[in-house]
C-alpha cells in the first residue's frame, strides 16, 4: 500500500503540484500579469485574464501549415522538445519550498534544460527554410552567445558562496538574501534572463520591423500553440529560479514571519522580477544584434567574472 | 555566410503601405537593394483631366491620408491664381491651421513608426495617444481626422467660433508639454539614439543632387522651407523658425521634426489669437480662364508642387502633383548600402515614406 501510496504523490507532484498543471496555470497567469502591466505603463487598458488562454486555444484549434521543403518531422518534433525540457526543468525548482524531486548537481541540470529552447529556436529558423526564419535563427545562436556566459556565471555565484549546486540547499544557505550580498550578480542575471526569454529590448531574433517573426515566422497551428507555452514556462522557471538563488525562495531575511505567509513571500518576489523585467521592456528601445554582442562581451561577462571573484573571496 | 536576398514588402511588418524593397545581404551586411513602386497608383492626374476643378478638390484630398489638407491648399491656390480670385485673410488662416495642425499630426505619427520599428514600443504609444489631441482639434473643425474637405476654390467652407478657438488653445499647452517631453527623449534617451544615429546619412551635396526636400534636406544642413521661401498669407506675417540639424542621419531627422512639431504648436498658438474677422470664401465662377499655374506648399515631408493647366472650360486639361515622398525614395538605394540588416527598418522609417503620395 505504501507503494501505491507513494506512487501517488509523486504522480501528484508530477502532474499537478508543483509540476505540469501548476507550471501551465501560473505560466498562463505571468504572460497575463505581464501584458497587463506592460500595457498600464505604456498608457493602454491590456487584455483580460483569459485572454492567454483564449490565445492558446485559438492556435490550437487553428490549420498547421508549413512551407514546401520544409522538414515537418523535425519542425513538429522541436517545440515537444523544447516544452518538454522546460517543464523537466521546473520539476528542479523547488516552489514555496516544495519540490519535486533534488539532488546535488540539480542546479546545472535545470541550467542546461533551460538552454535546449535556444538551440531547438535556432534549429527551428533552419529547417523552416523561409529567409526570415534563417536571419532569425542566426541572430538567435548569436544572442545565445552573447547573455549565456554571463547568465551562467551570474547564476554560479550563489552556488559559489552556499558551497553547494543543489538549489534546495542554496536556498537555505542564505542568512541575508542573495541580491544583498551580491547585488551585481542579481542584476546580471535579470538581464541574462531577458536574453534568455528574448524579450524586449532583446527581441532580437524576433523583431517584426526587420525579421518578421523570426524563426517562428512559418510556423502555425498547435506547433506555434507549444512554442508559445515554451516561451511562457520558461519565463516562470526562469524568474523562480533567480526567486531561489538570490532572493532566499520562501525564507524571509531580517524578519521571521509565520509559516502560512512564506508561499506569498514567495509569489510576491517572483512578481518582483516579473515587474523588472515589464519595466525593462517598456524602457528600452531594441538593440542591435551588435550592439548586444558587445554589451555581452565587453560589459556583462567582466562584470559577471568581478562577481565571481567577490564570491570566491566571501567564501574564504 | 552566403549571400541571401531578403524580401521586404509589399507586404511587411514595417511598411504600412504597399511597396518592394529586394535587399541583398552577406551576414547582417547590406549589400546592395532595389526598389519597386506603384502598388497604390490610382491615377489620379489623369482622373483629374475628366472632373470640373470643384470635384477635383476632393479628387487630390484622397492622394494622401495623412497630408491631405495640404494637397487641396495647393490645388486650390494653383486654381484661384489662374482665376485672379482675392482670397479673405480668414481663409488663409484657416488653411494654415489646419496645415500646422496636420503637419503636428503627421510628425507625431512618424515618431510613433520610428519608435515601433526599433522596437519603443512605450514611445510608440505615448506619441499616438497625444496624437488623439491634434486628430480631435481636427475633427472640432472640420467634421473630419484626417480626411477634412475642408478647402473649396475661393476659400474654406467651415468657420471658427471664438468658443471654439478658445477651446483649441486651452489644449495647446498640454500637447506642448507631451511634445517637449518628447523632443528630451529622442535628444538624451540612450537605446534610441544608439539606434538611430549615424544610420542613413545624407551629405549637403547629396541632398542637393538627388532635389531632396524637407525634414530629411533639413536635418542635412540644407535650409529649405516652402513656408519661408514661397512666402504667402499667412506665414509671411507669423513667420516661421525653420528648425535646422546638420548631423544629416535619422536621429537629426528625429529631433528636426519633433523641434517643428514644437515650432508648428507655436504657429497654431499665433494663429488663432490673431485670427482675422471677415468673410471665409469669396465665389469662385465655374470655368477657369486659359493659362498654367505653379503653387508649392510645405507639406509635412517637404515641398509639394502642384501645376495646373487650363483651356478655359471647367475641367483642368493637365494636372501634374510633384511630392517630396519621391525625391526621397532615390536616396534609398545610396543610404541602405553597407548597413545592417537590423538597421534597414531604421533607414525606411527615418525617411518617413508616403508611398500613396509617391505613386498617386
Amino acid at each position: 500500500m505504501t507503494v501505491v501510496k507513494e506512487a501517488i504523490s509523486a504522480l501528484v507532484a508530477i502532474l499537478v503540484f508543483p509540476g505540469l498543471a501548476f507550471m501551465v496555470i501560473s505560466a498562463l497567469a505571468f504572460e497575463w500579469l505581464d501584458r497587463v502591466m506592460i500595457a498600464r505603463l505604456q498608457g493602454r487598458v491590456g487584455p483580460p485574464w483569459y485572454q492567454p488562454v483564449a490565445d492558446l486555444i485559438k492556435l490550437l484549434a487553428k490549420e498547421d501549415i508549413l512551407p514546401t521543403g520544409a522538414n515537418e518531422a523535425v519542425a513538429a518534433v522541436l517545440p515537444v522538445i523544447s516544452l518538454a525540457s522546460v517543464l523537466t526543468a521546473a520539476l528542479y525548482v523547488p516552489v514555496a519550498g516544495y519540490g519535486v524531486t533534488s539532488f546535488e548537481g540539480d542546479l546545472i541540470v535545470v541550467l542546461f534544460l533551460l538552454s535546449l529552447p535556444a538551440l531547438a529556436y535556432f534549429l527551428a529558423g533552419w529547417v523552416s527554410v523561409g529567409v526570415y526564419s534563417m536571419v532569425g535563427g542566426s541572430r538567435s545562436l548569436l544572442q545565445y552567445f552573447s547573455y549565456e556566459v554571463p547568465f551562467l556565471m551570474a547564476l554560479a555565484t550563489p552556488a559559489i558562496v552556499a558551497d553547494s549546486w543543489r538549489i534546495e540547499i542554496i536556498v537555505t544557505r542564505q542568512p541575508t538574501w542573495g541580491v544583498f550580498t551580491m547585488p551585481l550578480g542579481f542584476a546580471l542575471a535579470v538581464v541574462g534572463l531577458i536574453g534568455k526569454l528574448k524579450r524586449d529590448p532583446f527581441d532580437i531574433p524576433k523583431a517584426s520591423s526587420e525579421v518578421v517573426a523570426g524563426p517562428l515566422t512559418e510556423y502555425s497551428g498547435r506547433k506555434l500553440a507549444l512554442w508559445h507555452l515554451t516561451v511562457d514556462v520558461q519565463t516562470v522557471v526562469g524568474i523562480l529560479l533567480l526567486v531561489n538563488l538570490f532572493l532566499g525562495g520562501h525564507t524571509s531575511t531580517f524578519v521571521p514571519v509565520a509559516a502560512w505567509i512564506s508561499p506569498w513571500l514567495f509569489a510576491g518576489k517572483a512578481l518582483l522580477i516579473l515587474v523588472l523585467l515589464a519595466a525593462a521592456s517598456v524602457l528600452y528601445a531594441r538593440l542591435r544584434i551588435d550592439q548586444l554582442a558587445n554589451l555581452g562581451w565587453r560589459v556583462l561577462a567582466p562584470l559577471a567574472l568581478a562577481q565571481i571573484v567577490v564570491a570566491l573571496w566571501m567564501v574564504s | 555566410m552566403d549571400r541571401m536576398t531578403i524580401p521586404i514588402g509589399p507586404q511587411h511588418p514595417l511598411l504600412k503601405e504597399p511597396m518592394s524593397f529586394t535587399v541583398t545581404v552577406e551576414g547582417e551586411q547590406v549589400l546592395a537593394s532595389t526598389m519597386r513602386m506603384g502598388y497604390v497608383h490610382r491615377g489620379i492626374e489623369k482622373l483629374a483631366e475628366s472632373r470640373n476643378y470643384r470635384q477635383v478638390v476632393h479628387l487630390v484630398e484622397r492622394i494622401c491620408g495623412i497630408c491631405s489638407h495640404v494637397h487641396t491648399t495647393t490645388f486650390c491656390d494653383a486654381v484661384e491664381t489662374l482665376l485672379g480670385l482675392e482670397v479673405p485673410p480668414r481663409a488663409w488662416y484657416i488653411r494654415a491651421l489646419l496645415c500646422e495642425l496636420e503637419r503636428i499630426h503627421s510628425h507625431l505619427l512618424w515618431l510613433g513608426v520610428l519608435a515601433k520599428n526599433v522596437g519603443y514600443d512605450t514611445v510608440f504609444m505615448y506619441s499616438w495617444r497625444d496624437r488623439e489631441i491634434v486628430l480631435d482639434m481636427m475633427e472640432e473643425l472640420s467634421g473630419g481626422r484626417v480626411s477634412h474637405a475642408v478647402n473649396i476654390i475661393g476659400g474654406v467652407r467651415v468657420d471658427l467660433d471664438v468658443e471654439q478657438a478658445r477651446s483649441m488653445l486651452e489644449r495647446l499647452p498640454l500637447l506642448e508639454e507631451k511634445v517637449d517631453g518628447a523632443l528630451h527623449l529622442v535628444e538624451t534617451e540612450r537605446t534610441l539614439r544608439a539606434r538611430t544615429q549615424g544610420v542613413g546619412y545624407l551629405s549637403p551635396e547629396q541632398i542637393r543632387a538627388y532635389c531632396v526636400v524637407g525634414p530629411v534636406a533639413r536635418a542635412s544642413g540644407v535650409d529649405v522651407d516652402m513656408r519661408r521661401d514661397a512666402p504667402c498669407a499667412p506665414y509671411d506675417e507669423l513667420g516661421v523658425d525653420v528648425q535646422m540639424h546638420t548631423a544629416g542621419d535619422v536621429w537629426a531627422r528625429a529631433v528636426v521634426r519633433v523641434r517643428e512639431t514644437r515650432e508648428s504648436l507655436r504657429l497654431c498658438r499665433l494663429i488663432l489669437e490673431n485670427l482675422p474677422a471677415g468673410a471665409t470664401e469669396v465665389r469662385a465662377p465655374r470655368r477657369v480662364p486659359a493659362g498654367e499655374a505653379v503653387t508649392r506648399w510645405e507639406a509635412p515631408r517637404g515641398e509639394v508642387l502642384y501645376y495646373v493647366r487650363s483651356d478655359g472650360s471647367d475641367t483642368p486639361s493637365r494636372l501634374k502633383v510633384r511630392t517630396p515622398t519621391l525625391t526621397t525614395l532615390i536616396t534609398l538605394p545610396d543610404q541602405l548600402r553597407g548597413v545592417a540588416l537590423a538597421d534597414v527598418t531604421v533607414v525606411l522609417s527615418g525617411v518617413d515614406l508616403c508611398i500613396a503620395c509617391a505613386d498617386r
